[in-house]
């Protein structure tokens, strides 16, 4: 089914961030995303490095981590979750 | 308490999901709970308008793929905007699929029901590719899916949605600081832990 991108440019530093954070995982791990299927993570990087809609997700994925090592996670994601 | 709960089965993500809804059937047995379980060529829009129209269903949880506005069973919708919503009046309800919280959640709750819980971003999983015909000893996925499994199991208990989702939030919280130690191994988990623990939403 469709997904909704972000159609926010990112820059090639984040895209290296997000592909280095992806080229930590496991060879044997893939990822299923919804509808769009289930990616290994070579396809993952290529599509970070594309930004089609599956690159964009998975790059608003690991930025939306690396913001909340900065806070206490767990609980503040708690909280805006139960505020929704 | 009746439980209808729909499985399709025919990709990778349905096929997780089929045998870990089946881990919420066990437990719905195991509790005297009735159940009608809509699974594979079961999961079809004219069964489940059948069933919520004729039956006095308490609990709906659908598995399958979403969208914001719709979410399919075996290869075709079965619940949209403005087609079926009015029949979950009462009920409560959670969609474990892409996006189904952010506009056909909210419909759902506008048309009566008691309670509904889903996701308002894409779900995900990771998937150990050695494990994919043992699902349920995958685990890779089993940390997200026993966080999202958790909806259903407060829900067989007899837990308004609120109250399950406070569960199942709980739980991404602990498995998440268990993912966080310094020991712990797969730590790529985390990202789609917060993801799936942030993209969850409840409206009653």
């Amino acid at each position: 089914m469709e997904e909704k991108s972000n159609s926010q440019n990112i820059s090639e530093d984040i895209k290296n961030l997000v592909i280095a954070r992806l080229e930590t995982i496991p060879s044997n791990v893939e990822i299923s995303i919804g509808g769009k299927g289930s990616f290994t993570i070579e396809d993952l990087i290529e599509r970070v490095k594309k930004q089609d809609n599956i690159g964009k997700k998975i790059t608003e994925m690991q930025l939306a981590y690396l913001r909340s090592l900065g806070k206490l996670p767990t609980q503040e994601l708690k909280d805006a979750s139960a505020n929704n | 308490m009746l439980l209808l709960i729909t499985r399709p089965k025919y990709d990778l993500p349905t096929h997780y999901l089929f045998h870990w809804a089946g881990l919420l059937i066990n437990e719905a047995k195991r509790r005297r709970v009735k159940i009608i379980d809509l699974d594979k060529e079961k999961a079809k829009k004219d069964k489940l308008h059948s069933y919520l129209s004729k039956q006095p269903i308490d609990i709906v949880i659908l598995n399958g793929h979403g969208s914001s506005e719709a979410v399919a069973g075996q290869n075709e919708i079965i619940l949209s905007t403005g087609n079926g919503t009015y029949l979950l009046k009462n009920k409560t309800v959670f969609i474990r699929a892409c996006d189904a919280g952010t506009i056909l959640g909210k419909e759902i709750i506008e048309m009566g029901a008691k309670g509904f819980i889903g996701y308002i971003q894409p779900f995900m999983f990771p998937i150990d590719k050695d494990c994919v015909n043992k699902p349920l000893e995958d685990k890779l996925a089993s940390p997200v899916l026993e966080c999202s499994n958790k909806v259903g199991f407060s829900l067989i208990k007899g837990k308004s949605a609120m109250q399950a989702q406070n569960d199942s939030l709980d739980e991404y919280a602990e498995v998440t600081d268990r993912y966080s130690s310094s020991e712990a191994i797969n730590s790529f988990l985390l990202p789609i832990l917060l993801w799936n623990m942030a993209s969850q939403v409840c409206y009653q």
